[in-house]
């Protein structure tokens, strides 16, 4: 492996033209592992979806619970936690990449598409499961691609996939089921593979 | 040789520095110290060096009690770094 002590020697040593680039490309190289492989938010925003969209189901098909969809409001406190992680990461990190700026924005603008979509629901006939499953697989398949994951590209095409099913099987509560389906497999189980890679 | 090669950047921890920089949006000292191998006190004259042509910014602040370093590269040190790779090609073609 390309040694970085090699050259930092002295200052005044000359440099041959090779030398030069050996140390352009391998800093390089070593900046580019820079970009942080987040599985947290994954695993926090997969595991808060498809329980909730496990609850609804449940309580949909097996109970006569007037309002099964207050389950959804357990994304307030985890949408608070990932403000709070973001913040308290972004102050921990040493170096800050453009990619990583670029792949935030598209999660911030995909979370606030979202709330739009849920508070005008009723204007797009409650289709908001299929429609936040297929949006999801766009800031997923970037993120793949930013940190050069490939299960979170599968998983993107899953979500993209589950989606489209879940327009097909229209208004029932199978969407709910079909949802959490898609997210265990788009974010959890791409999720967790991240997480063993960090480690 | 590489007479005109920019001699700012032309060293080989302010080379290792502009490459570092270049490749992100902003870094601190302890990171480049980390990527780089070198001393605190090397690097600090290093950067200095860099800021003083405007090829790096420098803000200097607090993380909590501890004080911090962010460098960041100027358009003028993109410039200046874009040029060194464009002659040092010319080396190599040669």
């Amino acid at each position: 492996m390309f040694r970085i002590q090699t050259y930092m020697k002295t200052q005044s040593e000359n440099l041959s033209a090779q030398e030069s680039l050996d140390i352009i490309t391998g800093m390089i190289e070593q900046a580019k592992g820079s970009v942080q492989k987040n599985s947290f938010y994954f695993l926090l925003w997969g595991w808060v979806v498809v329980l909730a969209n496990l609850a609804v189901f449940v309580l949909i098909r097996f109970t006569d619970y007037p309002n099964p969809f207050i389950v959804w409001s357990i994304t307030i406190p985890a949408a608070i936690f990932s403000i709070i992680h973001g913040i308290r990461k972004d102050k921990q990190s040493r170096v800050s990449t453009h990619l990583e700026k670029i792949s935030a924005a598209i999660w911030i603008g995909f979370g606030i598409t979202c709330f739009t979509f849920i508070i005008f629901g009723a204007k797009i006939g409650w289709q908001i499961n299929p429609v936040i499953t297929i949006m999801c697989a766009t800031p997923t398949f970037v993120s793949g691609v930013i940190i050069r994951f490939k299960p979170l590209m599968f998983g993107a095409i899953t979500l993209w996939v589950l989606g489209v099913a879940s327009f097909v099987v229209g208004s029932s509560e199978l969407q709910f089921l079909l949802s959490a389906i898609a997210i265990t497999l788009g974010y959890l189980v791409p999720g967790y593979m991240l997480r063993s890679h960090e480690n | 040789m590489f007479n005109d090669l920019d001699p700012l950047l032309h060293s080989q921890l302010r080379l290792a520095v502009m490459s570092l920089l270049i490749s992100v949006e902003s870094a601190e000292f302890t990171f480049l110290k980390e990527k780089t191998n070198s001393t605190a006190g090397n690097l600090s004259v290093q950067l200095d060096k860099l800021s003083e042509a405007s090829y790096i910014t420098i803000e200097k602040g607090f993380k909590g009690k501890k004080p911090l370093t962010t460098c960041k590269i100027t358009p003028k040190g993109i410039k200046a770094f874009e040029d060194y790779v464009n002659n040092l090609k010319q080396y190599i073609n040669k």
